[in-house]
Order: structure tokens, then C-alpha cells, then sequence
């Protein structure tokens, strides 16, 4: 409040103010660039000097069935929905455990360790293991395969968010609950699940976000198959030698403008959890 | 939270065993995914390490050959290249971003007119996926139709092949990172600003303080815990990196953009040879194992302290 107060008092600093102007335009360039780019037929793109027609076809050829590109956004959705789903019911009972139950040391240590060590190291290192395992479970390019790929790399970060919510609530809740009578499954179901609501709710955002984003788990593990992600699907048009930086543009622009929607929606949601989560840990 | 733990403690004196039964049910979930997707990759690239592996149809044929996929490493030059490529690029990254999140936060904090579209907007280029952020980079930085260019011939001047050459491939890619990531410490740090009792600032700009002496002074060695935190995600994301150098660069102009995640694809995927990307791979996760577990047991001294 004090803060508020000596801002009002102070004159606008012309030149604070142009320089986040100046960031701001910097920023959204890309993303206005692309948005412009989706919207022109390759010859406006291709030519050298900036001429501005306004043009549906990109998305027309992309909706084409001879593409993938709806096959891509489906698969992309189920992985994105099927992660968040088990990352939210595996995580809620972790998470509830590590804040409110104590679990022994000797459960915790090796599931510290483990959940520390996979958001270190690169993806790319585990790969060959997880390609070994999901040939074995006959699970390769398939996009349950993926779904549980994305849930295990998801699922430390969540866990660690999901209890940092737990934690907030008041542990006496919990006894007053269990010393009226009801079991711990009740007490956990009908009383502190509830209250974690919106904590679950910022978790789901922030991994709906990282499946719908993921890309190198989707690129090895289909080869760019009947399971490819959108991610895989739009690398595979930059990939292409034949210049199609209408699609090009066009696809990128339908994968981030939603993201972007959502951001912009539920921005608290997203910067609280993100928070809270990483700065504890 | 110590209170937490002490009634836990006294409760757990008449009902311990159905809690404790309870609190491994409800982790046990997670600890077989760990099992399943975590413990036995890892044991297939300890596996894979030390085999020499072929595939044929679909079918993985092994056989045992020591340390030969280990000994392949000293002799790779590209391997040694793209680990001083991760290190540079992972050095001046987390620079960068680190820099460049705090100034912001720090400018955001004090503005009037545009806080609250600055706050939401410095957040969008992390949500967007790093291959529809490498998509949009091409777009700027490509030599036909790229925006740099298009400028640039507008306004009468040479056209510029960024991506083409070794220290402009290697700018290229460490301007995306920044535009991509900034926004992750732009985030924490101001939250970390906002949690400043207003009172500690109020005091001395009482005594006379300047802005800037106030930054300085007072609101950067209370955030210093926070950036130190951040300096150690942005590391971790730096090294991780992947996504738009196969999509921007593919790792060239001659391995000058080559990180160790692109190496390793390109012998597991392109080369085939899976017993020395695994070779590879597990001293990678070993080198990372040991830093981190130093960093936390050197915390943990210091916290107890």
C-alpha cells in the first residue's frame, strides 16, 4: 500500500516507461510476424518488399485430408488431456501424502532422489532407455506411450506444486476431520482435495502447457507416425525442402495462439503456480 | 511447519501404522511410474552402455563389449565439441536472461502506464512451444523471406545470411534462448519484488536514498537467494536445450551451434549406434548427478550451520 502511495506522488519517468515500451514491441514481434505470415499466400512471403493481401488458403491446404494436420491436433489434444489427468490423480495422492501423512524416510529418499535427478538431466539422455522400454511394452509410436512419457517428466514438478498447496491448508483441519470419525480416505476426498482445488487447477494449466509443448519425447518416439504430436507435424514442415513457409506459419500460428489466449486468461493462475513451486523447492 | 511436525509426532502415538500404511498407498502410484519410466530406462542405458547393439526388424540384438563404447569418447571430436558448445551457450544464456528478467522486473515494478500489459505480455514467449518459437525465429532470421532481411532491403542495404555462418549461427540461437526464456526470471524475480516489506524500502528512502542506491543496496541482496535459485533453473534449462537448435540450425554451420542433446540424437537416430549415445548419455547424467548432489549436500552444510 505504502508503495502505491509514493508511486502516485512521483511524476511518470518518461524514459522507464519508453524503455518497457521499446520491450514490449520487441517481444511481440514474433509472435505478430507469424500472425501476419499465416494470413499471406508464399508469393507476398517469398517476395522482397512487404505487400500485404490477405489470404485464408495456408489454412485451407492445412485442413486438407490429404495432410496429418488434424490427425496431429488430435493427438496433440489427447496427450495434452491424458497427461494432465494422471499427472493430476498421481500427484494429488503424492503430493498429499509428502504434505500431511509423513511418510516413512526410507519410502521418501529414493523418491526424493529420483524426482530430483529427472528434471536435471536432458531428455535426450533418457531416450534410449525409454525407447528400450516402450518397444518392450509395445508402446512405441502410440500416443498412450507418449502420454505416460509426459506424465513422468511432469509429475516431480506437479508433486512438488501440489504439496506446496497442501501445505498451506492447516493441518488441524485434518485432525478435527479424523478425530469426528471420518477415514483418511474420506477425509482426503471430501475435505482437503476441495480445498487444493485451485492449486490443481494452476498445476493442470502448467502441464497442460508442457504436454501440448513437448516435442522430442513425440519425435523419437513416433518417428513422425500416425501418433506425431502438432509439435512433430510443424517441425516436419520446416523440415521440408520445398518452401511452404505459408503452412509453415500458418500451423505455428494455430499451436501458440491458444497457449497465448490461455496465458493471457488465467495469467495469475499460471504465475502463482509457477512460483510457488520452483522457488520452494 | 514445525507445528505440523510436533502434532503429527503426538497424534502418530495412537494411530501411526494406518497413516503411515496410508501415506505409502498413496505414493505408490508415483513410485511405480519412477519404477517403470525412470529406474528401468536408466538400467537399460547402463544396459545399452556397455553392449554393442543392432537392430534388426524391430528387434534389439545385443552383445557385451566392455568399456569400447566409453573408450569411443576421448576420439569423437564432435563429442568434445558440443560439450564446449553446451558450455558456452549455457554461460552466456543464463547471462543473458538473468539480466535482462531482473532489469525488467526491476523497470515493470516502477512503471505506471504500462504495468499491468507488461506483466501479462513479458510471460507470453514462455508459454509458446519451442518449435513454434524456433518457427517464428526462421521467419525473422531466414535469408529470403526473414523480417531482418525483408528491413533490410527495403531500406537499400545488403541482405545478411545469419544462419549461415559459425558466430552468426551461434548469436542467432543465444538471441532466441533469451527471447524464449527471460520471461521465466522476469517472473520470479518479480514476484520476489512484490515479496518485499514495503517498510525496509519506505526506511531508507526516508534516510535519503536514491533509487538507485535503494536497488543496490537493499532490494538486490534480498532477491539474491531468489536469483540464485533461478541462475540454478536457468543452468539446468540451458543444458537441457534441444528443441530450436534442430529446428534452426541442425546443429551447424560445422557443430557451431552442435549441443550435446543434438550429438547424442544424431548418433542414436542418424548413426545407429545406440551402445555409444548410451555411453555418452550416462556420463552426461553422471557429470550432472555429481554437480547437483554437491550443490545440495554444500545447501544442506550451509544450512545447518
Amino acid at each position: 500500500m505504502t508503495m502505491e502511495k509514493t508511486v502516485q506522488k512521483s511524476k511518470v519517468n518518461v524514459p522507464l516507461e519508453l524503455a518497457i515500451f521499446i520491450a514490449i514491441i520487441v517481444t511481440l514481434i514474433p509472435i505478430i510476424w507469424i500472425a501476419i505470415l499465416a494470413f499471406l499466400p508464399n508469393k507476398s512471403i517469398i517476395g522482397s518488399s512487404f505487400d500485404f493481401s490477405f489470404w485464408l488458403g495456408n489454412f485451407r491446404t492445412l485442413a486438407d485430408p490429404s495432410q496429418k494436420f488434424f490427425r496431429q491436433i488430435f493427438n496433440s489434444l489427447t496427450i495434452t488431456f491424458g497427461t494432465v489427468f494422471l499427472t493430476l490423480v498421481i500427484g494429488s495422492g503424492s503430493g498429499y501424502s509428502l504434505s500431511k501423512l509423513k511418510p516413512p524416510k526410507w519410502a521418501t529418499t529414493p523418491v526424493f532422489i529420483l524426482a530430483s535427478f529427472l528434471p536435471i538431466v536432458p531428455p535426450i539422455t533418457l531416450v534410449p532407455g525409454i525407447y528400450v522400454t516402450l518397444t518392450n511394452l509395445n508402446l512405441l509410436g502410440s500416443v498412450t506411450g507418449l502420454v505416460l512419457v509426459n506424465t513422468v517428466f511432469n509429475l516431480p514438478f506437479a508433486i512438488l506444486m501440489i504439496k506446496s498447496y497442501f501445505d498451506q491448508i492447516p493441518d488441524e483441519l485434518r485432525e478435527a476431520a479424523l478425530v469426528d470419525g471420518a477415514s483418511e480416505k474420506r477425509v482426503f476426498f471430501s475435505i482437503l482435495l476441495p480445498l487444493a482445488k485451485p492449486g490443481l487447477g494452476a498445476v493442470a494449466i502448467y502441464v497442460a502447457i508442457m504436454a501440448w509443448n513437448e516435442f522430442l519425447m513425440g519425435l523419437i518416439m513416433t518417428t513422425g507416425g500416425g501418433a506425431a504430436p502438432l509439435t512433430v507435424g510443424i517441425a516436419s514442415l520446416v523440415q521440408d525442402y520445398q518452401v511452404t513457409f505459408g503452412e509453415m506459419s500458418a500451423s505455428g500460428f494455430v499451436a501458440a495462439i491458444p497457449i497465448i489466449i490461455l496465458t493471457a486468461v488465467a495469467s495469475r493462475q499460471i504465475v502463482s503456480g509457477l512460483t510457488a513451486g520452483a522457488v520452494k523447492s | 511447519m514445525k507445528n505440523a511436525a510436533v502434532s503429527g509426532r503426538t497424534r502418530g502415538s495412537f494411530s501411526l501404522s494406518g497413516r503411515r500404511a496410508t501415506s505409502v498407498v498413496a505414493l505408490l502410484p508415483f513410485v511405480l511410474f519412477l519404477a517403470v519410466f525412470a529406474v528401468y530406462p536408466l538400467y537399460e542405458l547402463l544396459k545399452l552402455s556397455f553392449q554393442e547393439t543392432e537392430v534388426l526388424d524391430g528387434e534389439f540384438f545385443s552383445a557385451f563389449n566392455g568399456l569400447d563404447n566409453f573408450k569411443k569418447i576421448p576420439d569423437d571430436p564432435l563429442a568434445i565439441n558440443s560439450i564446449k558448445v553446451t558450455l558456452l551457450f549455457s554461460t552466456l544464456c543464463v547471462i543473458l536472461t538473468l539480466v535482462a528478467g531482473t532489469a525488467g522486473a526491476l523497470l515493470v515494478n516502477s512503471s505506471r502506464i504500462f504495468k499491468s500489459v507488461a506483466r501479462n505480455v513479458f510471460v507470453w514467449p514462455a508459454v509458446v512451444a519451442p518449435v513454434v518459437v524456433s518457427v517464428m525465429w526462421l521467419l525473422i532470421l531466414d535469408p529470403t523471406v526473414g523480417l531482418i532481411n525483408k528491413i533490410l532491403e527495403t531500406l537499400g542495404r545488403e541482405p545478411q545470411i545469419w544462419l549461415n555462418s559459425k558466430t552468426g549461427a551461434l548469436i542467432s540461437v543465444i538471441v532466441v534462448d533469451v527471447w524464449h526464456w527471460t520471461p521465466v526470471v522476469f517472473l520470479f524475480i518479480y514476484a520476489g519484488l512484490n515479496g518485499i516489506n514495503q517498510e525496509i524500502l519506505e526506511a531508507g528512502r526516508v534516510d535519503g536514498a536514491s533509487e538507485s542506491q535503494l536497488i543496490r543496496r537493499i532490494i538486490l541482496p534480498i532477491l539474491l537467494p531468489t536469483i540464485a535459485v533461478i541462475a540454478v533453473l536457468r543452468t539446468i534449462m540451458s543444458i537441457k536445450a534441444f528443441d530450436e537448435m534442430y529446428l534452426l540450425t541442425k546443429g551447424g554451420p560445422e557443430g557451431a551451434t552442435s549441443l550435446i542433446s543434438l550429438h547424442i540424437r544424431k548418433i542414436f537416430v542418424e548413426i545407429l549406434d545406440f551402445g555409444y549415445a548410451s555411453a555418452l548419455s550416462l556420463c552426461i547424467v553422471v557429470i550432472l548427478g555429481l554437480i547437483v548432489g554437491i550443490a545440495y549436500s554444500l545447501r544442506r552444510k550451509n544450512r545447518s550451520r
